[in-house]
């Protein structure tokens, strides 16, 4: 310890001291001001950058918040279109079914044949609807381009199979639509493993779309189902014309081969063929499209009349092939906004994890900083006092 | 009785003188660098008497100052160690302050770019979300530019302060030359001349606050003052002058240098201490990485957005071009080079760049480069021309023309980039959203298999919008239009003409794929969504740190050199403080005892008047007893 104090030094001594108080009291007064803890980068660098990543986080958090909305808005347009895409298919089913009834003359199909007429034209303006800002819904990535349009073999697709995908978590996408590909063509031919047609027909049989009984054995393929001469046997026959299997045949029993079971009803005629082929995909306008000719072409002759059966029957399995194919498609809807939900509710918890993190991190402690001021303003007055008393001292008072 | 007056008269005399030495103390008592004086009071040589010798009264022998020497050195360094680190201190607190606010800075800007990368992947077709998105990354350009332009004006602020500090340094070390004139002269006398040593320690000191100096003493009394690695600033009654001068490579920047006549020697390096010292330090640890390190920062980016917009496809069909440019790598020759040599830096690898500098050296006929703030060697490889350029830390080197041995040049690989930085897309159609190729699967398939989407590994293979397909054999094999035989795993890649598919599940003989391009395909997101990756994906410092991640440890970076120079700003005035009461305790004026001493001096002149007067009443007596 020092035993002669300057004059000047102790007064400058105090007036530091001082100063020293002041700077610290200021800095608490605008952590006060401010609610916050680091002010600078310098204050607490480690919480400084554990903020930026925070805050980046909450900010990403926050634009999948978004996307997720954008995802859902999308989604549930494409739910009412499928809603739209299921009402029209229910109708065609019903004008079907109608059609089957024996009863109906070629003057009533054709009847029926212009409302399905109608009905295909709902749906092809269904399938070519557009978004609020002018995008095709149903074009896949060519969003800008007429999906579905009629052409002399039908109508055709020219979008393309791509489904955008948004982020609605940092590793999570989710589909926001799907193609028309998707929905209007992607549509499973049959029975989904393979189709029945009619071949060479004279008799009056018709064939169901039949069902698979042993996946394991199936062996894709084109078959010939063939009645023979004594018109009460069947064969087989594969693509290379080799028996595959044969037997008797009775209206309305099961024909199996390979797994595979076929119902063949009516007297069909020596040498009809009935075909059965792997089940590749149709669009919906082809299956309206076959009915709408099946029906024009009419039923009054008893073979004539087979035939159209199985081509109703066809084209009512194709139908509910559709329908199920809208279905699936809405619970996939259904499933993709659960998931949406769910991200979002992951994200709720996050941010107010977050939240909380960057409370703690950056946010003061008012009753801590409020003592410490205190305290501060306390050590400033006593430190004024001490000066103006001690400052006062001098043996020339006395002189 | 003469005897007992002049007796008496030498105390009136040396109590004056000590009251004189008083009063100047008091006076002095608020005068900074003063040391408090005090009379060195001595007996007159004694009368020799028969009874034996007789005192003669006192005389003034010297009057001294209280001074410790010691103590004035580690006075001196303590200050030029504070001064040093709070001129280190104030410059780190306005690039603490500058990347501060951490709502609106640089993370934020990226942030908000990176949301309207997004923006644009939720609407590929929206020109509002695409505008959104250039006027974002606009926003970021600016930001980074103004953060840029603010750390030029650090530097501008810096060379004039490097200006005015040794234009100070040398008035200084001026005086200092004549008040060793002045001393060596007065002190022929024998006589210390106090005032003046004082005004001379108190220049020093003053020349040690910008900065360091070693004082040595000369048997005249001459104190020579040496800076740097031992130059001599003041020699005797000679002073040579510290100069800013432009730098050898960058002529926007000032560097300090010893001019003694007509010679100067760069003392950039070994300069310390000071505020001088302060701010080359604060320029060469903080302003020049963070300059660097920002421009690593926007070279990381811009790379890394280019390269996968490269990969994308814009509305109008085209493969997408650079987003972002950014300015080119410096190359700065020295500027006592005298060959005709040039040198070509081009960045090959964003991931490879450091934050360093370096200095391209032609010596020997050989080319060599070395770090210029480490010095460490760094290795070229290739011969440095066209076909086979120099490539070191992700830089490209070409040489060219005739060097001399000898010139150098500095290459600055980052430090520019933020200033040329720019963006390249103007028309919001030209964002590449859209992947360039689709993937469809044929209508007749029967089969179960799938075809993923498609991702772009290549996009400068010219066959990479070619229509190919990929056809079924049979569920095991499959060919590309038509030829060969591959072996086909469900889930495994399936690369040709840069892009890669695969396709899962059980194909049918048969069944096709087609990747074809991506005509019309403007409701595509899937190269936007690959942006929204890239600036949390390992770009920089050899793929090991994404943007975001180097923004943060760049932020970070400020904060924790701030809070070091700080604290050590902090822990040096403590020392100062102490060192300066130190010497306070030693030569400073205290009043309590100048006055003490006042009353001390007083009653001793008293005293002697008093012997004065008794030798008039001595006198006085003897008169009368002889009076008739």
């Amino acid at each position: 310890m020092t035993a002669r104090i300057s004059t000047a030094g102790m007064h400058s001594a105090a007036i530091a001291q001082m100063l020293a108080q002041q700077a610290k009291l200021s800095v608490t007064q605008s952590q006060v001001a401010s609610g916050k803890r680091v002010q600078s980068p310098a204050d607490d660098p480690i919480a400084a950058t554990q903020i930026l990543d925070i805050q980046r986080a909450r900010a990403q958090n926050e634009q999948f918040g978004k996307n997720s909305v954008a995802a859902t808005n999308r989604l549930q347009t494409a739910e009412s279109a499928l809603t739209d895409v299921g009402n029209v298919l229910q109708r065609v089913r019903e004008l079907a079914i109608q059609a089957n009834n024996a009863t109906n003359d070629d003057l009533s199909l054709k009847s029926i044949a212009t409302e399905l007429r109608a009905r295909l034209q709902e749906l092809q303006d269904g399938a070519n609807r557009r978004d609020a800002s002018g995008d095709f819904i149903f074009s896949g990535f060519s969003a800008q381009t007429t999906p579905f349009a009629r052409t002399a073999s039908g109508v055709a697709y020219y979008g393309d199979q791509g489904v955008r995908q948004l982020q609605i978590g940092p590793d999570q996408k989710v589909p926001d639509s799907f193609s028309g590909y998707q929905v209007f063509m992607d549509i499973p031919e049959g029975n989904g493993t393979f189709t029945t047609a009619a071949g060479v027909h004279t008799g009056t049989g018709t064939i169901d779309s039949g069902r698979v009984t042993n996946p394991a054995a199936w062996v894709p393929g084109n078959y010939t189902v063939r009645f023979n001469t004594p018109p009460d046997t069947w064969d087989v026959l594969d693509a290379t014309n080799a028996v595959v299997a044969s037997g008797a045949y009775q209206d309305g029993s099961a024909i199996s081969f390979n797994g595979v079971q076929v119902t063949v009803t009516g007297t069909p005629a020596a040498g009809d063929t009935f075909t059965v082929a792997p089940a590749g995909k149709e669009s919906i306008f082809k299956t309206l499209d076959d009915l709408i000719s099946s029906l024009t072409a009419g039923g009054n002759t008893p073979s004539s009349r087979s035939q159209l059966n199985t081509n109703i029957a066809n084209s009512l399995t194709q139908i509910d092939q559709g329908l199920n194919h809208v279905l699936d498609l809405r619970s996939e809807v259904g499933a993709r906004l659960s998931m949406i939900d769910a991200a979002s509710d992951s994200r709720d918890g996050l941010d107010v994890e977050l939240q909380q993190s960057l409370s703690d991190l950056q946010d003061l402690d008012y009753a801590e900083a409020i003592s410490r001021m205190n305290q501060q303003m306390v050590g400033l007055q006593a430190a004024q006092q001490a000066y103006t008393r001690i400052g006062q001292l001098s043996l020339f008072s006395y002189l | 009785m003469a005897n007992i007056l002049s007796t008496g008269v030498s105390g009136l005399l040396a109590f004056q003188r000590a009251l004189d030495v008083t009063s100047h103390n008091i006076a002095n008592s608020s005068t900074p660098g003063f040391s408090r004086q005090g009379v060195q009071l001595g007996t007159r040589d004694a009368e020799r008497l028969g009874s034996g010798y007789v005192g003669t009264g006192v005389n003034v022998q010297t009057i001294s100052r209280s001074y410790d020497d010691l103590l004035a050195t580690q006075m001196r360094s303590a200050t030029s160690s504070s001064s040093r680190l709070d001129a280190y201190a104030t410059k780190a607190q306005v690039l603490n302050n500058l990347f501060a606010d951490s709502s609106t800075g640089l993370s934020a800007s990226l942030q908000r770019f990176a949301s309207a990368v997004q923006g644009v992947s939720n609407e590929p077709t929206s020109t509002a979300a695409r505008q959104v998105m250039l006027s974002e990354a606009q926003g970021l350009t600016q930001r980074l530019q103004t953060y840029n332009s603010r750390l030029d004006e650090i530097n501008t602020e810096i060379n004039s302060r490097l200006t005015s500090e040794t234009a100070t340094i040398s008035s200084i070390a001026d005086s200092i030359a004549k008040l060793n004139q002045q001393i060596v002269s007065a002190q022929t006398s024998g006589q210390a001349p106090n005032d003046l040593l004082d005004e001379r320690d108190r220049q020093i000191n003053a020349l040690s606050e910008h900065m360091n100096v070693t004082v040595v003493k000369q048997d005249d009394g001459a104190w020579n003052v040496f800076v740097g690695n031992g130059q001599s600033l003041v020699l005797g009654n000679t002073a040579a002058k510290i100069v800013a001068q432009r730098d050898a490579y960058d002529p926007n920047r000032m560097t300090v240098a010893y001019q003694a006549g007509s010679s100067t020697t760069d003392m950039s390096t070994t300069i310390s201490g000071g505020t001088l010292g302060g701010l080359m330090d604060f320029r060469r640890e903080m302003l020049d990485p963070v300059r660097n390190q920002l421009g690593q920062i926007a070279v990381g980016l811009a790379s890394a957005m280019n390269a996968q917009h490269h990969e994308g496809m814009d509305l109008l069909g085209n493969l997408g071009g650079d987003l972002f440019g950014v300015g080119a790598v410096g190359v700065l020759p020295k500027s006592s080079n005298t060959g005709t040599g040039t040198v070509a830096v081009t960045r090959t690898n964003a991931g490879a760049l450091t934050s360093g500098d370096y200095i391209l050296e032609f010596s020997a006929g050989a080319w060599s480069a070395r770090r210029s703030d480490t010095g460490a060697a760094v290795p070229l490889s290739g011969a440095g021309t066209v076909a086979s350029p120099f490539t070191a830390d992700g830089l490209s080197i070409v040489v060219g023309g005739t060097p001399a041995n000898g010139d150098r040049f500095l290459v600055r690989p980052t430090a520019g980039a933020v200033a040329g930085m720019s963006v390249l897309v103007t028309d919001p159609a030209r964002i590449a959203a859209a992947a360039p190729i689709r993937s469809s699967e044929a209508t007749t398939n029967t089969g179960s298999a799938s075809i993923s989407a498609g991702e772009v590994l290549d996009a400068s293979n010219p066959a990479l919008r070619n229509t190919v397909n990929i056809a079924f054999i049979d569920a095991t094999h499959y060919s590309v239009n038509g030829a060969g035989s591959f072996a086909y795993t469900s889930g495994g890649n399936i690369d040709v003409n840069g892009w890669r598919v695969a396709v899962t599940g059980t194909p049918a003989a048969g069944d096709t794929f087609t990747v074809a391009n991506n005509a019309g395909g403007v409701g595509d997101n899937r190269n936007m969504l690959a942006m929204t990756q890239v600036m949390g994906q390992g770009v920089l410092s050899g793929g090991t740190e994404s943007v975001n991640g180097a923004v943060s440890r760049f932020v970070g970076g400020i904060g924790v050199a701030t809070n070091q120079a700080q604290a050590g700003a902090d822990a040096q005035a403590i020392i100062l403080k102490d060192s300066q009461s130190a010497v306070d305790s030693v030569s400073g004026v205290n009043l309590d005892e100048e006055a003490a001493n006042m009353l001390r001096y007083q009653q001793a002149y008293q005293a002697a008047a008093q012997v004065i007067r008794i030798t008039q009443d001595m006198f006085d007596t003897l008169i009368q007893a002889t009076r008739r």
